[in-house]
């Protein structure tokens, strides 16, 4: 019993870095801009994160700092797809690169190279009075940092903007069908951009939490490819923010189960272990591009004057 | 996804367009050298270093070259896919278990006399790429799966799968770092000149010649390009374009493999995690450049290699971290696009 809840407690913290990012996933989606450049938006999210923290002390202000950073990735990927129209994916990929390396680069000029890598602060828990004290859930739920809270919080106001308020249908028009929305009087381009920046400030929050929940430092390594698994959780949960949420306790699972089965001594060579992550998306994405729905417009950019554009 | 090909050009056209090219290179670069400046560094140093490494010594050159290949053939794994409108960011996978392949047939046939066991091991590399992008190209015509994320997680997998094999399988316990024992004596490339070019280079340079024609005279070329230009028209003339975009990523993969086996038979002599560098980035970057040219592409990976050999060396004599030529490359590749955009904004308007 203790080892299921050991674990599970372990679960929850790792589903928050897989939960910020989809979640800004499927905030610039449901506009119907397709951002692939969160692999190395995570990565910058965790390189400025974390030498924000580190030089200007205090881990709240590495996640803000990383969130500007990532908004600012963002505002470019959306006044290049908008205003310009340029192709989503290939400004992605090419965000990707830049971001990939602005994030060594940055290291490597505020930090440099060290024998000993320099460390911040691990994210400190908050019991939640009362809730904490519920045997099994409480330890499990609510004896986590405050990051995680907030994920989750963010997650429940995201499936109440979209699906309760006619703001969120509006917004939701844009991704579906941008000539009807427009023709509606929704503006198309400012919600567009809106979203595609606050999305990219999430995905990059996403990366800033593993150094201030994991190791305390940077490494190059470290996001490994849950910038992508990111791109397949949105698609897995049918770009909703309620089903994303359980399929990033799927992939937490994964990873926690991974990261201890490295530790264990088991019979199997880790490597094999360490590919379950990648091999069971691949697995359940078969099932997830037959049922699962996406945005109609999604990846196309709009064009007023277009007769093809909705 | 058609707004990755270049417009139709005249001559005129072509000068213009050649001119907003040559301005957007050199804009990222002066982006590049308000970097290396704010860094209290010297861009004039450094940028003397890039672009001139390759050419002042034969060393140089070859190092160039020997970069070149595993560039263009990840390129082409690129835009063989992208011509019927399909991204395969797999290349560094597919190189990968290209390479695993080939080293397997290296160290196991390591008896057999060179004539036959190299191109034994270039095919394994072949067949070992064809089959990771053909994992995708799978899941892709039959159950409709993304092939960017398929492709970008069987890298992840290829990642493991090379570990284990240098772990486990073939490991050198002396290297200190993941890496099988070294390949046959008869299974390695063999060189020319002084300093040795290795023989994968003439190989690719007769593949490029291959694939520009393919691309541009072949039915199957043709039939890709009208894929990707619109699938649904396509299809309505008779195309089969689910058989033809899997025929592509396999391509594709093919090619890759091949390039992974060309590092283990020309370079390293074995495999070694970490092979596979940073080599699906410039292709990828080489391929968006060349707008899915295949003519073009040798060209522009030529020009990316020149900048990668120079990056180190531009790091050992202006202490200008290598990432800023990283960026340099993604901000070419930002204002190639921006300048087509500008071009046809004011060609419109005039």
């Amino acid at each position: 019993m203790n080892e299921v809840v050991g674990f599970l407690a372990l679960v929850i913290p790792a589903m928050v870095p897989f939960v910020l990012a989809a979640q800004g996933t499927i905030l610039s989606g449901r506009a119907g801009v397709f951002n692939v450049s969160q692999e190395g938006v995570m990565v910058l999210g965790a390189s400025v994160g974390f030498l924000a923290s580190f030089t200007l002390g205090g881990n709240t202000i590495g996640l803000l700092v990383a969130a500007a950073a990532g908004g600012l990735v963002g505002l470019i990927l959306a006044l290049a797809t908008t205003a310009l129209r340029m192709d989503q994916f290939v400004v992605g990929l090419a965000l990707y690169f830049a971001t990939l390396g602005l994030a060594s680069l940055l290291y490597r000029v505020i930090v440099g190279v060290t024998l000993e890598p320099p460390l911040i602060e691990l994210l400190e828990t908050y019991p939640i009075p009362l809730l904490s004290d519920i045997p099994i859930v409480g330890e499990v739920l609510f004896d986590q940092d405050l990051v995680v809270y907030f994920a989750f919080a963010l997650s429940f106001g995201l499936w109440w903007f979209m699906y309760r308020t006619s703001a969120g249908l509006r917004f939701r028009s844009v991704g579906e069908n941008p000539k009807a929305a427009d023709s509606l009087g929704v503006n198309v381009f400012r919600t567009r951009v809106w979203a595609t920046v606050a999305g990219s400030a999430l995905v990059a929050m996403g990366g800033a939490y593993l150094p201030m929940v994991y190791t305390g430092t940077f490494t190059e390594g470290m996001v490994a490819g849950r910038g992508w698994l990111v791109i397949a959780l949105a698609f897995l949960g049918g770009w909703r923010p309620h089903y994303v949420v359980a399929g990033a306790a799927f992939f937490a699972g994964m990873d926690v189960l991974a990261l201890r089965a490295q530790v264990a001594d088991i019979a199997i060579p880790h490597q094999f272990v360490m590919m379950l992550p990648y091999v069971a998306t691949l697995i359940v994405m078969i099932f997830a591009f037959r049922w699962a729905r996406q945005p109609g417009f999604l990846g196309n950019n709009y064009d007023r004057e277009s007769r093809l554009s909705g | 996804m058609s707004e990755v090909a270049a417009p139709p050009s005249t001559t005129t056209a072509r000068v213009n367009r050649a001119a907003w090219y040559a301005g957007s290179v050199l804009a990222a670069f002066l982006v590049g050298g308000i970097v290396i400046v704010l860094l209290g560094l010297n861009p004039v140093v450094a940028f003397e270093s890039v672009i001139t490494t390759s050419f002042s010594t034969g060393f140089g050159f070859v190092e160039t070259l020997h970069k070149w290949v595993p560039i263009v053939l990840c390129a082409y794994a690129f835009t063989i896919p992208l011509a019927s409108g399909k991204f395969n960011i797999g290349a560094e996978g597919q190189l990968l278990v290209g390479a695993t392949a080939g080293v397997a047939l290296g160290i196991t046939g390591s008896d057999l006399p060179p004539l036959l066991l190299v191109p034994a091991v270039l095919i394994a590399g072949v067949l070992g790429g064809a089959v990771w992008s053909g994992i995708a190209a799978f899941l892709m015509v039959r159950f409709g799966v993304n092939e960017i994320l398929s492709t970008v997680l069987l890298n992840f997998v290829a990642f493991e799968l090379i570990d284990y094999v240098a772990s486990y399988v073939w490991p050198d316990r002396g290297a200190g770092h993941p890496a099988t024992i070294p390949v046959g004596e008869n299974a390695m490339l063999p060189g020319f000149g002084e300093p040795a070019v290795h023989a994968g280079v003439l190989i690719t340079l007769l593949l490029s010649v291959a694939i520009g024609l393919a691309m541009r005279s072949t039915a199957a070329g043709f039939e890709l390009r009208a894929t990707g230009a619109n699938p649904r028209a396509a299809s309505v003339h008779g195309i089969r374009t689910s058989r033809l975009t899997a025929g592509g990523m396999l391509v594709g993969g093919a090619v890759a493999g091949l390039g992974g086996a060309i590092e283990v038979a020309g370079v390293h002599g074995n495999m070694l995690e970490g092979m596979q560098s940073n080599f699906l980035i410039l292709g990828i970057i080489v391929g968006l450049m060349a707008r899915g040219n295949a003519v073009a592409v040798p060209f522009v990976a030529f020009g990316i290699a020149v900048l990668e050999v120079g990056a180190s060396a531009m790091q050992r004599s202006a202490q200008v971290p290598i990432e800023v030529v990283l960026i340099v490359e993604a901000l070419i590749l930002l204002f190639l696009m921006l300048s087509d955009v500008l071009r046809s904004k004011l060609g419109s308007r005039s």
